[in-house]
């Protein structure tokens, strides 16, 4: 029996190449893209769940209500930790995570600068990261010791053993290597290529018991019996009773959500990347739904030609149940074929695909998971390609169909039909979501952004930098290399510092506005291009004093209500400010977001600078400003790799993840296109081939090909423009929905639903008519001589 | 063996009832060899898909061995006639992609009838008709005659009782024809019941029973005496 059906479905594939290639093709990059999207939505969905104490771990957040808005956010107090395990039986363990950015190596002549982070000592407990060397009960044993990772340790010490050799930190400090780590699965949050014990932390003097300095990531596990629900209301307070002034509460974040639930409203859980999965998700069974549909309506239009087979077996003792199998199995030979195939494109595309959303995505070939779920993906698609058409054909009496009469009447409303229009729907949405996107990340790029990004670079402020800063400046501006430089606290592109804590003349004791902060020493209107609008830069030269000077942007002085900003005080951590002038507003985070308060406080002792922004001399070119910087840093810097940034590509930065989702839309919206086509082109070819008869007749009483093209296009198109129809508003919904994240958006301009619906028309046509245009040319004596 | 008490078949056309079969009154008994005659549109065909079971779209009583068919449910029908009949037809209807083998071993896949079973009967059938060296070949590339053949190897392989062919020859060559009415004559001889429906006055001869059918009546039932 099954191989009679494998055998019918063969041959039948065999006899009839151009079918089977349009169905089997447009199947396969349906399926390929769909596989793609589900290794991706595998891959979200796998982050941070390996670890085999998942249930167990949490990481405690802070919440506090700023201005009526309950916020929620991760960095902790470093005593934190401590506190809730001293307190709670119900928390077994904890520990912090602070990370240490750019840290020097030294390994004899090696130097190489790396990230990792300060760890207590039950983080490998805790966490599933293997050690491949070392013990994990004693790697932290002393303040100097150190677990680094496998690549990590090939990058210091090249193919030698790491385990136990020493290694100079910083120019200051010999750690011992304790352990090597297994390298980081891609499927974690954590990044970091060494961990360091706490002690060292207290050994710096760097720990504190401050209640009000949140600046480390907490994470604790709670022993097996306890409810988490329980243990978090008891421990909600514990920040208020060890501080008077603090009025955070904590709250516990399941680790199975870090990934996917990470956004908080008003305190609550309220979504996160889950959704952009879920976006994804159904994206995907869209794309395998054209597909499928193609496979449905290819099947039904030639149904004709298998409704005889269907009689017979009929005839001869064939159930209904029997033939539904049958081409049930023919469907899932098809899509078996498309997986392999598929399978095919998928490792082919994989690498684009991987540099698009920049993840590194595989196909784990030995998972047993991987060939089951691919079987399933096969059979799902096998049976939702082929049950309606299975039923559909099982259903024909053959009575009628062996009389020879057979011939299915072509009526106004078909199933046929209303899945093209499905088809072209989704497309078209695709399409209009493509272009809104396009539009409204040009529109954030057009956006002034209040400086002047040319030949602007950011280096980082090491030790020695610091310490030779003036040196430095001065040789790079009477060099003629730079134009002018000053210090800040973060790049022009990241705000890194914000309080609510500040105090003006007039101030609203409720008042709880956020204020950013972007410490300068001088020249910042000079270095960045910003446009001063009343008052003055900070310059320490001609005023000394300015170290306690201060810069309001635009929206600040809004904020504080100045009638007359400059000469006012203002201050922030007990220290007063007078204010020398005003900016005008400048883009330094989220270019589609309203422009928050900024203070740019003067660097008085204590307040921190971490990167020096440099400004080119414009008549030097580029590559000989970088050399000539390069050259005087290692000079007086001379430990640590030449490190820039140019602010103009950090900028760019900011567009990069709208860009990508941009561009995968964009993919998705094309290969709908192209399957739709696909199938679309096959549906023509076929109804012209059933047509050329009365094309012949039409032709010999005198018709054109104009028109009979025309006649064999027109239903097409028609229903092209019914799904215009139904794609325009639903599209205007979603990204209307869409757009509503941005708060500085475009307008959804009607041409943009004109642009996407012509060209959709355009497209059918052409497809369409290259059939119709073949069957009108053709000579009617060939098509009527065989009747 | 079968039994048509007052059939009535018709379809309803916008404002009158066109008859189809009317009032078909009729008993054959096992091992007959009838004849339907009749110019084109009297229902022969109609008749024969009826008797089928392949038609229940009928007014009036089926008896097939006592039973009542027009009571029967689906199943039961569909049961009764794979087990009991087979159909021939004038444009042979094989199916193109399988090979005369697969053709004729198709109803016993329905049967559920054993592998080697199947190969036995099969290969039974195609010795019968002389048939084994085109065994591999494709319903395309045989003579209309050699196709009927095929077609008949197929409707007798689940070794029904009753034959029903529908206008088996009208394709064929006179001496293709008679070929072919010769091994229905040597079926019945075996004990098959058949029940032809043709034009052509020479094939009623191989029958022993011969209705005349015009207008979907039966308008004269002869026996015939060889």
């Amino acid at each position: 029996m099954w191989k009679n059906y494998i055998k019918i479905a063969w041959r039948n594939l065999l006899n009839k190449k151009g079918f089977a290639f349009i169905n089997i093709g447009g199947l396969a990059v349906g399926m390929a893209s769909a596989l793609l999207i589900l290794l991706l939505v595998q891959h979200e969905w796998s982050m941070d769940r390996f670890h085999h104490k998942k249930d167990q771990i949490f990481r405690v957040m802070n919440r506090a209500e700023f201005n009526g808005e309950i916020h929620v956010w991760g960095s902790t107090p470093k005593p934190l930790g401590p506190a809730l395990k001293e307190e709670y039986p119900a928390i077994s363990a904890f520990s912090r995570f602070s990370t240490m950015d750019n840290l020097l190596f030294t390994v004899g002549e090696q130097k190489i600068s790396s990230d990792g982070a300060f760890v207590d000592i039950s983080f490998l407990d805790m966490f599933d990261f293997p050690l491949l060397e070392g013990d994990k009960q004693v790697v932290f044993k002393q303040p100097t010791d150190i677990v680094i990772t496998q690549d990590f340790a090939s990058r210091l010490f090249g193919s030698a053993d790491a385990l136990g050799k020493t290694v100079l930190v910083n120019n200051q400090e010999t750690f011992t290597i304790t352990g090597i780590l297994e390298d980081l699965p891609s499927n974690t949050q954590f990044s970091f290529d060494y961990l360091v014990p706490w002690s060292y932390m207290e050994k710096l003097g760097w720990s504190d018991d401050y209640w009000g300095n949140n600046s480390v990531d907490t994470y604790v596990e709670l022993n097996d019996q306890s409810d988490p629900q329980v243990v978090g209301e008891k421990i909600k307070d514990i920040t208020k009773r060890h501080s008077n002034t603090e009025e955070t509460e904590v709250i516990l974040h399941a680790m199975p959500d870090w990934r996917l639930y990470s956004r908080f409203e008003n305190g609550e859980i309220a979504g996160g990347r889950i959704e952009m999965i879920r976006l994804f998700g159904v994206i995907a069974g869209f794309i395998l739904l054209i597909a499928c549909i193609n496979f449905m309506n290819l099947t039904t239009a030639r149904s004709e030609k298998r409704a005889k087979e269907v009689g017979i077996r009929k005839v001869v003792g064939a159930g209904k149940m029997a033939l539904v199998y049958q081409f049930l199995i023919e469907s899932i030979i098809i899509s078996a074929l498309a997986g392999v195939i598929a399978l095919g494109i998928v490792q082919l595309i994989l690498p684009y695909f991987n540099q698009l959303i920049d993840k590194d995505l595989f196909i784990n070939f030995t998972s047993v998971w991987f060939w089951t779920g691919l079987l399933g993906f096969v059979l799902l698609t096998g049976v939702l390609a082929g049950s309606y058409p299975a039923f559909f054909l099982s259903s024909f009496m053959p009575t009628k169909v062996l009389k020879g009469t057979f011939r299915k009447v072509n009526s106004k409303v078909n199933p046929r039909k209303i899945l093209v229009v499905l088809q072209f729907t989704i497309a078209i949405i695709l399409m209009i979501s493509t272009l809104v996107i396009q539009k409204q990340i040009r529109h954030g790029k057009d956006r002034e952004n209040g400086y002047d990004r040319k030949n602007l670079i950011y280096i980082p402020l090491t030790d020695d930098v610091k310490k030779h800063y003036g040196v430095i400046k001065q040789e790079l501006i009477n060099g003629g290399t730079a134009e002018s430089m000053t210090r800040t606290l973060s790049p022009l592109t990241e705000i890194w510092s914000n309080t609510w804590g500040i105090d003006w003349e007039g101030k609203d004791p409720d008042d709880k506005t956020v204020f950013n902060r972007f410490n300068i020493d001088e020249d910042i209107v000079r270095t960045a291009g910003l446009t001063l609008l009343s008052g003055r830069d900070l310059d320490l030269d001609r005023f000394p004093s300015d170290s306690l000077a201060m810069l309001l942007n635009e929206s600040a002085v809004k904020a504080m209500g100045f009638e007359e900003p400059l000469g006012q005080l203002v201050n922030d951590s007990d220290t007063d400010y007078h204010v020398v002038g005003v900016v005008k507003d400048f883009i330094m985070t989220n270019p589609f977001e309203p422009i928050e308060p900024l203070i740019l406080a003067g660097i008085r002792s204590g307040n921190w600078t971490n990167v020096a922004h440099i400004k080119f001399n414009p008549s030097l070119s580029t590559a000989n400003a970088l050399a000539n910087t390069k050259e005087v840093l290692a000079k007086y810097n001379p430990d640590f790799p030449f490190e820039y940034t140019f602010v103009d590509e950090a900028y760019a930065q900011k567009f990069e993840s709208s860009q990508k989702s941009a561009k995968l839309a964009a993919s998705f919206a094309f290969l709908t296109i192209f399957i739709s086509c696909l199938g679309l082109f096959g549906l023509s070819a076929y109804i012209a081939e059933t047509r050329t008869k009365e094309i012949g007749i039409r032709k010999v009483l005198g018709a054109s090909v104009g028109s009979l093209t025309s006649l064999l296009s027109r239903d097409f198109v028609l229903l092209v423009v019914i799904s215009c129809a139904i794609a325009f508003p639903v599209a205007w919904w979603a990204m209307s929905q869409f757009l509503k994240s941005y708060a500085y958006r475009i307008n959804l301009d009607w041409w943009l639903f004109a642009l996407a619906g012509i060209g959709a028309v355009l497209i059918a046509v052409l497809t369409v008519s290259s059939q119709a245009i073949k069957t009108a040319l053709m000579n009617p004596v060939n098509s009527l001589r065989n009747e | 063996m079968i039994k048509l008490s007052n059939i009535d078949k018709y379809v309803d056309s916008k404002f009158q009832r066109v008859f189809i079969l009317k009032g078909i009154d009729l008993e054959i008994e096992q091992g007959e060899f009838v004849t339907l005659m009749g110019p084109s549109g009297a229902g022969k065909s109609t008749l024969l898909n009826i008797i089928g079971l392949l038609d229940d779209d009928y007014v009036g009583d089926y008896e097939f061995e006592g039973e009542m068919v027009n009571k029967m449910k689906e199943k039961q029908r569909h049961a009764l006639h794979k087990k009991e009949f087979g159909n021939i037809f004038q444009a042979y209807h094989l199916i193109d992609e399988l090979t005369v083998y697969e053709n004729i071993e198709t109803p016993l896949l329905y049967r559920s009838v054993s592998s080697s079973e199947r190969k036995s009967i099969v290969a039974e059938l195609l010795d019968r008709f002389n048939m084994v060296a085109k065994k591999d070949l494709f319903p395309a590339q045989l003579s209309g005659g050699q196709q009927q053949l095929v077609g008949i190897a197929r409707a007798i392989a689940g070794k029904p009782r009753v034959l029903l062919a529908d206008e088996p020859t009208g394709n064929l060559h006179s001496n293709q024809a008679k070929q072919i009415m010769e091994v229905f004559a040597e079926l019945n001889r075996e004990g098959t019941t058949i029940i032809q429906a043709t034009h052509a006055e020479e094939n009623a001869a191989y029958g022993n029973r011969l209705l005349e059918i015009v207008d979907g009546k039966i308008e004269e039932d002869k026996i015939l005496i060889k």
